[in-house]
């Protein structure tokens, strides 16, 4: 064997007798990863922030507790953005960061500043980034089921998790405008959603599109804030119906919610969803034209999502959106007796 | 709390409420019927949520007396009203509509646009065949501001099937088709 052969040998198995212990380790799994930034956050708490964040998991009003209402119409509970020391709120946007994929926290994000510029271009003060809460349903953990709440006008994530397994359903996105200035960019929260349906609505033939295009007006959602637990028959064209590419389109799309929270726990609900994609349903309302406001909605065995424009402006200027798993709302799956 | 203090909370209600109801539906009504159908019993889960500007006239209908609370006398009246405007018919026969639950928001939520009233209705019993039938809907209630939403909840049972649903525009008028593949659990109810 040549000199340099040898040396490039002896360096990879030095290589590899460093890595060794490293590679031997198992990644903290989400559930580890969302505790320990949960825990960091709840450190930075006095006793009073912490008994004002806490609640028991058997809670029932708290872990139903959200809205699409804005603060004052609507009283939430747990701690208050605005109401925080700015290492506390680092904390909660550390905690946000590692519970949510990085697209889920710049759409979480997106939405807060459109809460933000709603605010400022209204002057109200129930509106903006202080107005939102962050709480906990059960204590953070590794193997007991716990829920982290955060949410305020236009948003509601609940992110149960249980040992490995999480979900983010209920959860409500909304956006109020639903686009905005910010830093000399266009920014469009739910700019994915309507471009992805339109692609999708655009790829269905004549006959496909007969299926899908519901014939009467749908103003808003069927199953919002409120409608825990309730289910609807579905309506429009059957995943079996469409091809395999616009099932690819109805997978990303239905991604636009369920890719929001941590990219591990994504990942396990689209294979889920692949595998029943033949059951589920997409359905439209309204124009078709591209940048037209429309309502849509996907329902499968384990999805219920609605996108509805609010009011009549063209474009939509304010959007209301609702994820749901008939199945395993709050993952009572892995914890309901 | 007494009847100043209930109008002050009422008006400070109203003088607070343009902005939290500029987010929000307006000058309508919005009307959204979920309809259950079981053998033992169909069900209709009725949230109804009026805009501020016509949560006045809402409001009138529901609170007689302007004390600023919903007594429970009062919204059972109102219930009624709604009752009224409402007709079910199965296979074109009239069905009658009893109250079994009743949620009402404070007048103040009302008063801002943001309270949802939840009624929960259901419907005398019928003897059914095996075979199709048809449940049909109406809703004359606020016709001139109503926003409706009109859906058959998914069943719980497997002796039924939604075959189809039908509504006119604006979903106040509607009908869904069912299966009732199993005679005996309708006649076991």
């Amino acid at each position: 064997m040549q000199t340099r052969a040898r040396f490039a040998l002896a360096v990879l198995g030095l290589g590899l007798a460093l890595a060794g212990p490293i590679l031997s380790q198992t990644p903290a799994s989400p559930t580890a990863q969302i505790a320990t930034a949960a825990e960091a956050l709840l450190a930075t708490l006095s006793d009073a922030q912490r008994s004002q964040a806490l609640f028991r998991f058997d809670d029932e009003a708290q872990r139903k507790r959200w809205s699409n209402l804005p603060t004052g119409p609507f009283t939430r509970a747990g701690l208050r953005m605005g109401d925080l020391t700015e290492p506390q709120r680092a904390a909660v946007l550390a905690l946000l960061s590692a519970a949510l994929s990085p697209e889920g926290y710049t759409k979480v994000m997106a939405i807060v500043g459109a809460d933000e510029a709603l605010r400022q271009s209204t002057g109200r003060a129930m509106f903006g980034r202080d107005e939102y809460y962050v709480s906990f349903v059960g204590e953070p953990s590794t193997t007991a089921p716990w829920l982290l709440q955060f949410g305020g006008h236009h948003l509601a994530l609940n992110i149960t998790l249980a040992g490995d397994q999480g979900t983010l359903a209920p959860s409500h996105t909304a956006a109020q405008p639903a686009t905005y200035e910010l830093e000399g960019r266009t920014v469009q929260p739910l700019g994915r959603e309507v471009e992805l349906s339109a692609a999708l609505l655009r790829s269905l033939d004549a006959k496909q599109r007969e299926q899908a295009i519901l014939g009467f007006q749908v103003r808003d959602l069927v199953l919002g804030p409120g409608r825990d637990g309730q289910a609807i028959q579905p309506e429009g064209i059957k995943g079996s119906e469409l091809t395999a590419r616009q099932r690819e389109l109805l997978l990303e799309l239905a991604g636009e919610w369920t890719g929001i929270s941590h990219a591990a726990l994504a990942r396990a609900k689209r294979a889920e969803l692949a595998a029943n994609v033949e059951d589920t349903w997409f359905a439209w309302s309204g124009p078709t034209e591209t940048g037209k406001s429309a309502y849509f909605r996907i329902q499968g065995p384990t999805v219920h999502i609605e996108y509805a424009p609010q009011g009549r402006d063209e474009p939509a200027t304010h959007v209301h959106t609702i994820y749901r798993d008939p199945t395993n709302e709050y993952g009572a799956r892995w914890w309901a007796r | 709390m007494g009847t100043l203090a209930r109008r002050a909370v009422w008006l400070l209600a109203l003088a607070v409420a343009p902005s939290a109801a500029r987010a929000h539906r307006l000058d309508e009504y919005l009307q959204a019927t979920v309809v259950s159908i079981e053998p033992e019993a169909i069900r209709l889960s009725i949230n109804l949520t009026p805009g501020i500007e016509v949560a006045d006239e809402v409001l009138a209908r529901i609170d007689w007396n302007r004390d600023g609370l919903i007594a429970e006398s009062e919204g059972a009246t109102y219930s009624e009203l709604l009752r009224r405007d409402l007709t079910l018919r199965l296979d074109r026969g009239g069905m009658e509509l009893e109250l079994v639950a009743a949620t009402f928001p404070t007048t103040a939520e009302l008063a801002a646009g943001t309270g949802i009233i939840q009624l929960v209705f259901e419907a005398g019993a019928l003897p059914l065949a095996a075979g199709p039938h048809v449940l049909a809907f109406e809703n004359r209630h606020f016709p001139g501001v109503g926003v409706y939403l009109f859906n058959a909840a998914l069943p719980r049972s497997p002796s039924i099937e939604i075959a189809r649903q039908k509504r006119n525009d604006d979903q106040s008028v509607g009908e869904i088709e069912f299966m009732l593949t199993d005679a005996s659990a309708a006649a076991g109810r």
